[in-house]
């Protein structure tokens, strides 16, 4: 025995926050969950901790973790916890590989990533997994069993049903996305316009009408009779004699039964005399006041499945039974059968155990046994008068018996009925021989069927019921996606966002659009706020008037929870730069940012599209990244990637004098920058950018150039189409700007642009964002002292974690080296400084105004304006 | 013998066009024994005693075609089995079964009439027709009868048998647009169209009406979830465990609040427009104490309405208004319900009205709506106060016009999300005519399967037309739900021209049902071996859905005793009328009569068919004018009179000339084939053998298709088809 390790003083290991990334996120596609996880010292190296790793794998033997790759990088407890989730999970049956374990820019705090199939499943994992270091850290117990026993309930009791399960595998194998819409079995297929849903064996095209009928059986039974398709004929009586009468009319043998019953309570099959009859009729009777006298079918229990207009599968199904052998009693026989181990007690297995409950003993007593008989040898004895899997009945796949007119015959009672997916249920001798000829028949169809019998028959080969109701609701080439277009980068995202949603809208597409103030549906803005994370695409992804969808992706929603799509068509990133929200989230320098940024174009899907610019180095980096082919755009079409790029005639966007050129090999297309009212004849150089990064998106998606053309034509950035993207206002004579540029790039690109405006005297308005380093609070207002006459600093609204005049003094300290600013003023409140900079303006001025609340700054400036006419 | 009684000898029911009219009619066979010695003047205090009792008789024009033109008959002296026939359609329409046709003739038999009147429904018009004789002979023996009490049974059998009005409304904007409807079940599960192009409605759901999309709409929440992510308006909310969460809750969702437990009904424990941190957390243990989870909803302001989408489009909008009562000082407030709501004429308790009672006793939500204003209903309120009694009564004040194009816009979205092509969308807003996000509105309830009278009978302003909206959205301008259909009578050749002209289609690739004599028969499989050449065999093939074309064989004994199974018919053949085809048993005994019987096929023949004719037989010839349609005639020799005559009228005919069968318009003809290439033909000695092939040959052209194609089958024919073909008077 092991001695007691000593206690340790120090606090252990705590997990400080956990995520669930439910889309493609920073690293891997797969869900997968993240947790910041702080280690003391003695945690940071499991070799430090003595006896630590034996215990471990005595309470897991299965774990596994990669030794060290080098000293530098020991194995910490953060490394247990990774592989122990892991392995609690696979070893809890789901399909789970990946995982992964950082060391972040703080000591001994690691980000722990792990794959999950079902997040709540992830979650408890990473719960049990922190549980078991624990208790190997303090040699307590660990209930290994019981760990995976929770962890694979809650995965069957949450994760997708057999049936759904299947059709999802056969969606994601086609390349069609998919998303739960609830926790039951519905889902939804595709995206917008062309989105389908299905839940369980049933699709929005399954009409309610169908299976009112299929819930009816006389009705059903009438309808396809007069399709012509065999059933038992008969019909409902009121009286003994007209029982004996149908009887007769009918011939043979006949089953006499309650119009409304269940569980076979009153129902004689097989009978033929007179005597049988009434005695059968009074006892149906005693159930409901309708009775039904009809043909015995003689035969087995087949369920054919039909998809559309063809057979799929077909089973053969026999209820639980036991088959007597003179010396054992019922119970002991089903103890007997039940010991087989295809005999589980859930969904997992093909086979489930027959249960001897209340509905089995009524079962045997109508067959005159109890439990405690003993049957005689040979004796087959029913457990159950229902075949379902579920209740210990059996499944034989006969498929390939199914004789092709018996094959039609179902198709035809499935589409006389109307139901898309139908369970058709035959009864006869062998499904080798049509109905007909062997007085076979349907006696029910059934909508939304079970599928498990044919996907996991009890005996015989399971069968691609999937894949037929996929092939059944999408052609062969459709994927059920819309186009979709990620849009990323520091500065001109939401421009650029807008250009391409425009271009796309005037090729006849509806388009959903989110962006940093919200979500737009064909223009008509549906959602207010920051909605550039996942939950907004997904929205426009669920929304059924979108076929085209263009999302502007930061980095906040992609670190969160991951991307709100699978993969996209194209993936267009404007810059890095020098960055902007540096030092959140662990995303401390500008690498760490691209990292982040390049999400989309890991996504991009192999027949898609990276538009990248060639002249921000970490974003032509990115072109290894993507598994598409890539675009560059650049205003210098002799940028050394640029050149290479267009030297293997790969695509190209750049600006050749006064025009903007796209070229692929020998084609080209040129135009004109006076076209497009956005640049200001090419004078403002961001929104060059922004329109050759535009292009280069519409050109992946093969929109027509003379569409491009004339939409980047009617392009208007106005404060009501893009507030806060370089608006223009006239204001006495001199020119108003109105911009949320934030960061040292953004005022870079709008000082290059002011630049290139006349004007007398130039003045500014700033505050600066309180989340935001203090070197980029100081060079943001370092670049404006080299261009502009007076400075009105302001406090903004919101300081997010700042003291008061912290922010306004870094700005100071900016303007300390400011080569032109002679005027610096500070001010509390945006309106009083909007006022201040207004009331100094004479004709000829120009005035930039940094907007911090966009939308009620440009109101407040409209209604100023308003006031002088 | 001395008889003065009405004896009903024979009922039978005409389930489709028949001798009398196109539409199905109950035929009652009449003996009126001396009565016959009676007529209607002759029979003293008749007249005044069967006035007095049905009024409306003044409305019944008869032949004289003019408003009392039945009374004047029966003053000038009309005899008892006339009387009667306009007894039951007045029967009939007082029970709210609109029924305009009736005729009654005279038989060979002394005494002995047929009369036939509409039947909407055969059960009922049974029971009106007893009734109505009962009534008669009332009159005529001056003895008491209680009209009211027989409408009251028969309106009773109209309400529960016949089709609700919602789907009545839907079948009769079918009818408006001549789209054939069959009725599939004893509710109101009906088939508008026939075969391959029929649809179904049930109530208002349609067959494009997904089960997942009820499914959807059933869920509250999920329905509330999917709407808010596509961006249409609803009360945001969420489940609170305890009273300090239900005021957070509702800090974040914004003042004023609802606050209700998740699953109540009918109101009870619901607090609404919560304003205050004691009002919420009072409101929260109100609705904690119904015992299920408690949610905090964000109050919307303003009326229910119900807004109908169909198809994407919004069709109708109904608002809801309170009730209120005005307290006199000495009236319970249950006796100012009846006396100031109740009284309304609008009010009752059947689906002929608008508005329902207002019923404390039935109804919890006004128990309970009082009692939050501190009243009982044996309260009795001060005089001059108002009392809200019901915060939104019935949905039944139509403002479709008034409705925004926004808010249009937003409840075909709803419909759209959840997946509904006929939704009725709930929606709360104090003015509808303006959008309703600056107002604060929201669509509270997406349903599925909505109720329609609302829209048909509203308690003010004006019905719209919704089912021939709903009929729109299920068939095109330029849809009929038609399929192909050619009717064959006549006295014999009919089932080898039916089998031959069924042949000639399936080549054309059409899915053919044919009920024929020889059977029944899908897509060349028989179905059933026994004579098929019957209105139920019939019936069979205009409702699969798999047949694209129907080929139908009538003879008289069934168009007498069943009537046709379809309305209409693109093609009506008639191939001969003959003595040996009279059915003395059904009074048709002589060939006039029987012309009578045959001529029902000409007279379905739809405006845009064809009548198809044997040429050589002037009794055929003669049903010529009675066709809606084109008239194509058919014969062995090109020189028959009518033929020649026919051309001369540029119209269309088949024939044979010189051995090679001959299609014909006006004076152009082109040959089809010889008939030597026609083994059927080539075989056979039997004259009438070569007029059913030109017959078939005709009826396939007026169904559209193509000569090659009936070339090919002329000449691709086996012997097969002509045994049964040759078996006489068939």
């Amino acid at each position: 025995m092991l001695d007691q390790p000593e206690q340790e003083e120090e606090p252990s290991m705590e997990i400080s926050r956990i995520r669930a990334l439910r889309g493609p996120n920073l690293w891997s596609r797969h869900t997968a969950i993240e947790a910041i996880v702080s280690c003391p010292e003695s945690e940071r190296s499991i070799a430090s901790l003595p006896g630590f790793e034996g215990r471990l794998r005595a309470r897991f033997p299965e774990i596994e973790f990669l030794q060290p790759a080098d000293e530098a990088h020991p194995i910490s407890l953060a490394h247990v916890l990774e592989s122990a989730a892991l392995g609690l999970q696979a070893q809890a049956g789901c399909k789970v590989s990946f995982s992964r374990t950082v060391s972040t820019v703080e000591t001994g705090i690691y980000q722990v990533v792990v794959e999950y199939t079902e997040e709540a499943v992830g979650r408890l994992a990473f719960e049990l997994a922190e549980q078991l270091c624990q208790s190997a850290l303090e040699d307590t117990s660990f209930d290994l069993a019981a760990a995976l026993v929770r962890l694979r309930e809650l995965d069957e009791d949450i994760r997708l049903g057999p049936s759904t399960g299947s059709i999802v595998e056969a969606a994601l194998k086609r390349g069609i996305p998919y998303r739960r819409l609830t926790e039951g079995s519905m889902v939804q297929f595709g995206w917008g316009s062309r989105q389908r849903r299905i839940q369980a064996a049933e699709t929005d095209s399954t009409s309610a009408i169908s299976e009112s009928i299929a819930q009816d059986k006389e009705l059903t039974k009438a309808l396809l009779d007069a399709a012509g398709v065999p059933v038992p004929k008969g019909r409902v009586v009121s009286s003994a004699e007209e029982a004996w009468t149908v009887a007769s009319e009918l011939g043979g043998r006949v089953v006499v039964k309650p119009r409304d019953g269940n569980q076979g309570k009153g129902v004689a099959v097989n009978i033929s005399t007179r005597e049988e009859v009434l005695a059968a009729y009074a006892a149906a009777s005693q159930i409901s006041d309708e009775v039904i006298v009809e043909r015995y079918l003689p035969g087995h229990d087949f369920r054919l499945l039909v998809v559309g207009n063809k057979l799929i599968a077909a089973a053969r199904r026999a209820p639980p039974q036991v088959i007597g052998d003179g010396k054992h009693t019922v119970r002991e026989l089903v103890e007997q059968v039940n010991r087989d181990p295809m005999r589980g007690d859930g969904h997992a297995t093909s086979l489930t155990k027959i249960r001897l409950d209340a509905i089995a003993l009524a079962t045997l007593d109508r067959q005159g046994y109890t439990a405690d008989s003993v049957p005689a040898k040979g004796v087959h004895v029913i457990l159950r008068n229902n075949a379902n899997l579920s209740t210990g009945g059996t499944a034989t796949d006969v498929t390939d018996d199914v004789h092709p007119e018996v094959a039609a015959r179902a198709v035809e009672a499935a589409q006389m009925v109307g139901l898309d997916i139908c369970g058709v249920d035959v009864v006869c001798e062998s499904v080798l021989q049509p109905l007909e000829e062997q007085g076979g028949g349907i006696v029910e169809v059934n909508a939304a069927p079970g599928l498990r019998m044919h996907l996991q028959p009890s005996y015989g080969k399971g069968r691609a019921v999937g894949d037929a109701i996929i092939s059944n609701m999408y052609a062969d080439n459709d994927d059920g996606r819309i186009p979709v277009v990620a849009v990323s980068g520091t500065n001109g995202k939401t421009t650029t966002t807008r250009l391409i949603a425009h271009i796309l809208s005037k090729n006849g597409l509806r388009i959903g659009m989110t962006g940093t103030d919200g979500v737009y549906i064909q223009n008509r803005r549906i959602d207010t706020g920051d909605c550039s994370g996942p939950r907004s695409a997904r929205n426009v992804l669920l929304h059924p008037d979108v076929d085209a969808a263009v999302f502007e992706t930061a980095r906040g929603g992609v670190l969160r929870e991951g991307l709100g799509f699978d993969r996209c068509d194209v993936a267009v990133v404007t810059n890095i730069g020098v960055g902007d929200h540096l030092g959140l989230n662990f995303i401390s320098t500008v690498e760490d940012l691209a990292v982040v940024k390049r999400v989309i174009v890991q996504n991009v899907a192999p027949t898609g599209t990276a538009v990248l610019n060639a002249a921000d180095p970490m974003v032509a980096k990115m072109a290894k990244s993507c598994p598409g082919s890539v675009t560059y755009f650049a205003v210098d079409r002799h940028h050394p990637v640029m050149a290479t790029h267009r030297a293997k005639g790969r695509r190209v966007v750049y600006r050749d004098g006064n025009d903007v050129v796209a070229s692929e090999g020998r084609f080209q297309c040129r135009i004109p920058l006076a076209e497009i009212p956005l640049t200001h004849g090419g004078v403002i150089g961001f929104q060059v950018e922004n329109i050759m990064a535009a292009i280069g998106a519409a050109w992946a998606l093969e929109i027509d150039w003379n569409t491009i053309r004339a939409s980047l034509n009617t392009f208007i950035s106005d404060a009501k189409s893009a507030p806060g993207r370089f608006n223009l206002f006239s204001y006495r004579g001199a020119t108003l700007i109105a911009d949320y540029g934030h960061n040292p790039d953004a005022i870079q690109a709008l000082v290059n642009a002011v630049n290139t405006m006349s004007a007398k005297r130039r003045s500014v308005v700033i505050s600066g964002a309180g989340d935001r380093r203090d070197e980029d609070l100081r060079q943001q207002t370092e670049i404006l002292g080299d261009a502009f006459d007076q400075v009105i600093l302001y406090e903004d609204a919101c300081q997010r974690g700042r003291a008061d005049g912290e922010v306004v003094a870094l700005l100071r300290e900016g303007l300390a080296k400011a080569r032109r600013t002679n005027d610096i003023r500070e001010i509390r409140g945006e309106f009083i400084a909007i006022d201040t900079a207004l009331a100094d303006l004479k004709e000829g001025d120009l005035c930039l105004i940094l907007v911090d609340q966009v939308e009620k700054a440009l109101a407040y400036i409209e209604k100023r304006i308003a006031e002088v006419g | 013998m001395n008889k003065k009684y009405i004896d009903i000898i024979n009922v039978i029911s005409l389930r489709g066009p028949n001798i009398w009219t196109y539409r199905p009619v109950l035929e009652a066979w009449l003996d009126i024994g001396d009565l016959e010695d009676f007529p209607s003047h002759t029979i003293p205090g008749f007249y005044e005693r069967l006035t007095a009792v049905l009024p409306g008789l003044i409305e019944h024009h008869c032949g004289v075609g003019e408003r009392g033109g039945f009374l004047q008959r029966l003053r000038e002296g009309t005899w008892a089995g006339h009387v009667l026939e306009h007894v039951m359609i007045e029967l009939q329409n007082l029970a709210g079964m609109q029924s305009g046709f009736g005729q009654t003739r005279s038989t060979s038999t002394r005494g002995v009439y047929k009369m036939a009147v509409r039947a909407r429904h055969e059960e009922v018009s049974k029971a009106a027709l007893y009734a109505a004789r009962d009534l008669v002979m009332s009159a005529i023996e001056d003895k008491p009868f209680d009209v009211a009490a027989i409408v009251k049974k028969l309106r009773d059998m109209v309400d529960s048998l016949c089709l609700g009005p919602s789907t009545a409304c839907i079948v009769d904007a079918a009818t408006d647009r001549r789209i054939p409807s069959i009725r599939l079940n004893e509710g109101n599960l009906v088939q508008l169209g026939y075969g391959v192009n029929q649809r179904r409605i049930w109530t208002a759901e349609t067959d494009r009406t997904p089960a997942i999309a009820e499914s959807i709409s059933s869920d509250k929440d999920l329905t509330k979830s999917l709407l808010a992510s596509c961006g249409v308006p609803v009360p945001e909310g969420c489940m609170v465990e305890n009273a300090e969460a239900a005021w957070e809750a509702a800090e974040d969702i914004g003042l004023p609040v609802v606050v209700k437990p998740s699953d109540g009904n009918h109101g009870r424990g619901v607090s609404t427009n919560l304003t205050t941190r004691e009002d919420i957390e009072a409101a929260f243990k109100l609705a904690a104490e119904e015992g299920s989870e408690v949610l905090v909803e964000r109050f919307i302001p303003g009326d229910e309405h119900r807004l109908l989408v169909v198809g994407g489009r919004l069709v109708a909008a109904a608002k809801g208004e309170a009730a209120w009562v005005t307290g006199d000082g000495t009236s319970t407030v249950e006796q100012l319900i009846d006396s100031q709501i109740n009284t309304d004429p609008r009010r009752g308790t059947t689906e002929d009205f608008p508005l329902n009672l207002v019923l404390i006793d039935e109804d919890p939500a006004v128990r309970l709506e009082l009692s939050r204003q501190g009243y009982e209903p044996g309260s009795v309120p001060e005089k001059g106060k108002q009392v809200l009694v019901q915060r939104n009564g019935n949905v039944a004040f139509d403002v479709t016009d008034k409705v925004h194009p926004e808010v249009a816009a937003m409840v075909s979205l709803a419909a759209r999300v959840v997946g509904l092509d006929i939704a009725g969308v709930d929606l709360v807003a104090e003015d509808i005519s303006r959008p309703l996000e600056e107002q604060g509105g929201a669509i509270v309830e997406v349903n599925a399967g909505p109720g329609l009278l609302m829209h048909l009978k509203p308690a003010s302003g004006e019905p719209r037309p919704v089912g021939r909206a709903i009929v729109n959205h299920l068939f095109a301008e330029n849809e009929s739900g038609r399929i192909p259909i050619v009717g064959i009578a006549g006295s014999h050749g009919k089932t080898m021209l039916a089998r031959l002209v069924a042949r000639l289609m399936h080549l054309h690739g059409w899915y053919v049902g044919v009920a024929c004599s020889d059977g029944l028969y899908f897509n060349e499989r028989l179905i059933d071996k026994s004579d098929c050449a019957n209105w139920k065999s019939g019936h069979r093939v205009l409702l699969n859905r798999a047949v694209e074309a129907g080929v139908f064989e009538h003879d008289a004994r069934s168009m007498l005793t069943e009537g046709l199974a379809y309305d209409r018919c693109k093609v009506g053949v008639v191939t001969n009328i003959n003595p040996s085809e009279l059915v003395p048993d059904f009074h048709i005994d002589d060939v006039e009569k029987l012309i009578k019987v045959i001529r029902t096929q000409v007279d379905v023949v739809l405006p845009d068919g064809v009548a198809v004719l044997n040429a050589a037989d002037p009794r055929v010839v003669e049903l010529a004018p009675l066709c809606d349609g084109e008239v194509m005639y058919f014969g062995l020799t090109p020189d028959l009179p009518a033929l020649t005559a026919q051309r001369a009228a540029n119209a269309r005919a088949v024939f044979i000339r010189d051995g090679q069968i001959m299609l014909a318009v006006g004076e152009d003809e082109s040959a089809l084939c010889p008939l030597s290439e026609i083994p059927l033909a080539a075989s056979s000695v039997w004259p009438d053998r070569l007029e059913n092939i030109l017959g078939a040959v005709a009826a396939a052209w007026a169904a559209g298709l193509p000569a090659d194609l009936i070339r090919t089958g002329l000449e691709t024919f086996d012997e097969e088809l002509a045994p049964a073909a040759d078996a006489p008077a068939r």
